[in-house]
């Protein structure tokens, strides 16, 4: 089967020449339809530059990323939003909600940038506020719900139009445990009832247990990737912690 | 439900921040309005005589006005669009398209635009009845302002503006072009490069000013700089000298003050002490550009209101000492004066004197400095008697001359041009020797009719009656006499009769100095309101980054009074320090500026300078409490 996303030999260098930094370099994995991938590492590997060049708001020094075969970096800036709007969703640490509109605006932002009809969006939003049990919400303001009812938020924004990409950037970073486990437990109902990719960055083992497969990266290259299989979420996690150690990340950082 | 829709939305729910920004372009197109309005309006045309000369003037203004108020409005607009980054690149991220966004807020812009002139226009029409009385008072006319619209004032206001919003909705399409969206996402993160304060920049900003404050401070009739380098560049250099020097001092001398304050430490860390200095050091050499531009319009406003408020407050003194007498004329037959009486009642004093018009030699008051070099002048002579009789009505101190001597009236005395007087000795054509005593500058007589007048002795006066050409004079003293009975008593006099009126030349100077003070203070007032406001931007703009680290502060346990404290003493330094400079380099100018017409502003300028103070220190609270509002506002929704 064709991959969905195609990560080749990427590489990223931030600034010119003696005050170089290289965050990403030589960097290649594929993701297929409906894998739910963590991204781990320690702070500072590039966990967060990788997730950027992919939702495509930073592009990459060298190598190329295919999604759907098309080259995402070479497209042009009409294609690249036409690409966002149908195959890309985010959900990012801080939220990122419009303070202005309720939950259901926001909600239902993505799809009525896509002209959506408006009797179809109402279905839509209705399903999915379902799905992360804020449908009691929708009539709020942002800033008159908890951060793990903002987060839920985000992400029912973020699958509303049904992506084929689902992008988190440290999505359960500012929740506490219990909203964490809320979201997560949404998340990963919905790949694997809708088929849904979801490829998350996390530093929280906890948060990354959820996921089916987890790469590591460390000083902005490739170092392993575990799978779970059919492995209890238990006994994932402590895998997850164990190579975490081994690859020299320090415990502190995950728990 | 569509993105504008949204869009819309967005706008409706933001109303707050969309009101700052409506409100002042709504403020910028009152005042242009209005002034040109006033510009326009017939009513001040037809009153002035002067009209040509003022109508230049406002041109002249309208031309600063346009200038400064579209620097105003991009001001405020960039600061509006800073505040929606984010939402921009939201929408990018959700796969909006550039173009899409991009003329979502060239329209949405444009939109606020013509709302704004279409509200302007309405309360400036209102508004100009109110600056059209003010100005017409201050030109000293009794006339109704007319309540008319005036169409080409709108027109003009409306081209000036389309304009304006169009160059500013431009900047709003070319912000998501701009930048890249990684950077629209953290705008707010990034964080401001401080530069290092060095001593010698420090050093260097100081003499600078020092430099630009001496040369101002010479003597420009007198200095040998202003001389060797010319004017209009000596002018360049004060300005550039200070301006420059001002920039230093906020970039490198307040970073050392407050690195100084932050080594006393048993001070610093003592409560909130410790963010308040932090933070200032932080902001204060980030923002010396700004704050430069802040004291320096503060300076000019302060200097060009203050120069034009004491001209206009020494009117009334200068008409005075022009014309010691309501009304004077050289009288030469009786019929001419019964005339006059016949259209006068209700004098206070009403005088016949007599006086010689006497050419003397006066060879010895010449010196290199003085303007008037010839060898024979013309003075009016009177005698003791006549100057004590008079000077007893105008409530002025007595004189005792000695035979032979003299005391001379000249007004326009000035000790850089004129003779040096006492001891001096002129002879008349006669032969007669008059030696100075002393001199005066104030005189008994209306220098329009009389000139300069020496006064003698009776005896004196008696010896020298065939030395000149004997002359009748007429002084008239009324009490709050109008225009209109001086240009009655005018119209019963001949040319020759050299008649000068007190409230004539009142008025003269008003309606120059009058028309002068309002543009002035329409000009300042306009400085001075864009001023705080871009203070007021950019305190709140800060408040916006600084508001999580308070979030944490108060989750710390930092009471909301010490929040308060801190806050306001911290938006005190920002408001403060270019205030202290701005009316120092104001202090210095008009210093100079009195000099040079040989006025005491003391008084006007103070006066000015308080009101000043005073509506910038309501920004000051204004701003103060909004910074805390939006503190507050976030703490409890963040918990």
């Amino acid at each position: 089967m064709e991959p969905l996303l195609k990560v080749e030999n990427i590489k990223k260098v931030y600034g010119k020449l003696s005050a170089a930094y290289t965050a990403l370099e030589n960097v290649s994995f594929d993701i297929h339809e409906g894998e739910f991938v963590g991204i781990m590492g320690p702070s500072g590997a590039g966990k967060s530059t990788l997730l950027n060049l992919l939702a495509t708001i930073d592009s990459p020094t060298e190598g190329k990323i295919y999604m759907k075969n098309k080259s995402i970096h070479d497209m042009k800036e009409a294609a690249l939003s036409d690409f966002r709007r149908e195959h890309l969703g985010f959900i990012f640490q801080d939220y990122n909600l419009l303070d202005s509109l309720t939950v259901k605006e926001n909600i239902l932002l993505p799809l009525a940038i896509a002209k959506i009809p408006a009797k179809k969006i109402n279905h839509l939003v209705t399903q999915i506020s379902k799905v992360f049990g804020i449908e009691d919400l929708l009539a709020k303001y942002p800033y008159q719900i908890s951060g793990g009812q903002k987060q839920r938020t985000a992400a029912a924004r973020a699958l509303v139009t049904e992506p084929a990409l689902i992008l988190a950037d440290e999505p359960t970073g500012a929740l506490d445990s219990k909203s964490a486990t809320d979201l997560l437990e949404s998340l990963s109902s919905l790949n694997e009832n809708n088929n849904s990719t979801i490829m998350m960055v996390t530093h929280d083992a906890f948060a990354a247990s959820f996921c089916r497969r987890i790469i590591f990266i460390k000083d902005g290259s490739f170092s392993t990737e575990i799978y779970r299989r059919d492995q209890t979420r238990k006994a994932f996690f402590q895998e997850i912690l164990d190579v975490h150690a081994a690859i020299g990340g320090e415990v502190d950082d995950v728990i | 439900m569509t993105l504008f829709s949204l869009a819309r939305k967005n706008i409706a729910r933001n109303f707050s921040q969309y009101f700052l920004y409506i409100a002042s372009m709504v403020f910028s197109i009152i005042i242009y309005f209005t002034f040109v309005t006033l510009k326009y309006s017939n009513t001040i045309a037809e009153q002035t005589a002067s009209s040509q000369k003022l109508g230049s003037l406002m041109s002249g203004a309208a031309v600063i006005l346009i200038f400064f108020v579209f620097i105003f409005i991009a001001y405020s607009n960039s600061f509006f669009m800073k505040k929606r980054k984010k939402e921009v690149a939201l929408y990018a991220l959700l796969g909006v398209r550039n173009r899409q966004i991009g003329f979502m807020l060239f329209f949405e812009n444009l939109l606020l635009g013509l709302f704004s002139l279409i509200v302007g226009i309405v309360l400036g029409f209102l508004c100009s009845k109110g600056f059209m009385t003010i100005l017409i008072h201050l030109m000293g006319y009794d006339v109704v302002a007319p309540f008319t619209f005036s169409a080409v004032a709108a027109m003009n206001t409306v081209i000036v503006f389309l304009v304006i919003f169009l160059v500013t909705s431009f900047q709003g399409y070319r912000l998501i072009y701009q930048f890249k969206l990684i950077d629209l996402f953290h705008a707010s993160k990034k964080g401001e490069v401080a530069p290092k304060p060095s001593m010698i920049v420090a050093v260097l900003g100081v003499l600078l000013i020092v430099m630009g404050y001496w040369l101002a401070m010479q003597d420009l009739f007198t200095s040998k700089v202003w001389e060797k380098i010319g004017f209009p560049m000596t002018v360049l250099i004060i300005l550039t000298t200070v301006i420059l020097g001002t920039f230093l001092l906020f970039h490198s001398v307040t970073g050392f003050v407050l690195a100084m304050i932050k080594k006393n430490e048993r001070w610093l860390w003592k409560g909130l002490h410790v963010i308040t200095i932090s933070q200032l050091l932080y902001r204060i050499r980030g923002n010396a550009r700004t704050l430069t531009v802040i004291a320096v319009l503060s300076a000019t406003t302060v200097t060009a209101g203050g120069a034009v408020y004491g001209l206009y407050y020494n009117t009334n003194d200068s008409a005075k000492t022009i014309n010691p007498n309501t009304f004077m004329y050289q009288s030469t037959d009786a019929e001419m004066d019964k005339q006059v009486s016949a259209v006068v009642s209700d004098t206070k004093y009403d005088k016949n004197i007599e006086a010689l018009s006497i050419t003397f030699h006066t060879k010895e008051l010449n010196s290199p400095s003085t303007f008037d070099s010839s060898d024979k002048r013309e003075y009016t002579v009177i005698d003791e008697k006549t100057y004590n009789q008079l000077a007893s009505l105008q409530h002025k101190e007595k004189l005792d001359v000695k035979d032979s001597y003299a005391v001379i009236l000249d007004i326009g005395y000035d000790k850089r041009f004129s003779p040096i007087y006492t001891g001096k000795t002129i002879t008349t054509g006669n032969g007669h020797p008059l030696t100075f005593q002393s001199f005066k500058t104030q005189s008994v007589l209306n220098v329009g009719t009389a000139g300069i007048t020496v006064v003698v002795s009776d005896d004196q006066y008696k010896a020298m009656q065939n030395d000149g050409k004997a002359l009748h004079y007429r002084v008239l003293g009324i009490d709050d006499a109008s225009v209109d009975l001086s240009q009655k008593i005018e119209n019963q006099l001949p040319e020759e009769a050299l008649f000068s009126s007190g409230p004539q030349d009142y008025q003269t100077s008003l309606e120059g100095v009058g028309s002068l003070l309002f543009i002035g203070s329409f000009l300042g007032l306009v400085f001075l309101a864009a001023t705080g406001s871009i203070i007021y931007f950019k305190v709140l703009t800060e408040a916006e980054e600084d508001k999580s680290q308070y979030n944490m502060l108060h989750k710390m346990g930092v009471s909301a009074k010490e929040m308060r404290k801190s806050i306001a003493s911290q938006v005190f330094v920002i408001f403060v320090v270019p205030l202290v400079v701005g009316l120092l380099h104001s202090v210095v100018a008009l210093k100079a500026f009195s000099s040079l017409l040989m006025m005491d502003l003391a008084k006007p300028v103070l006066l000015w300078m308080i009101a000043y103070t005073v509506i910038y220190g309501l920004y000051y609270f204004l701003t103060v409490a909004s910074y805390n509002r939006i503190i507050t506002l976030n703490n409890k929704t963040e918990g």
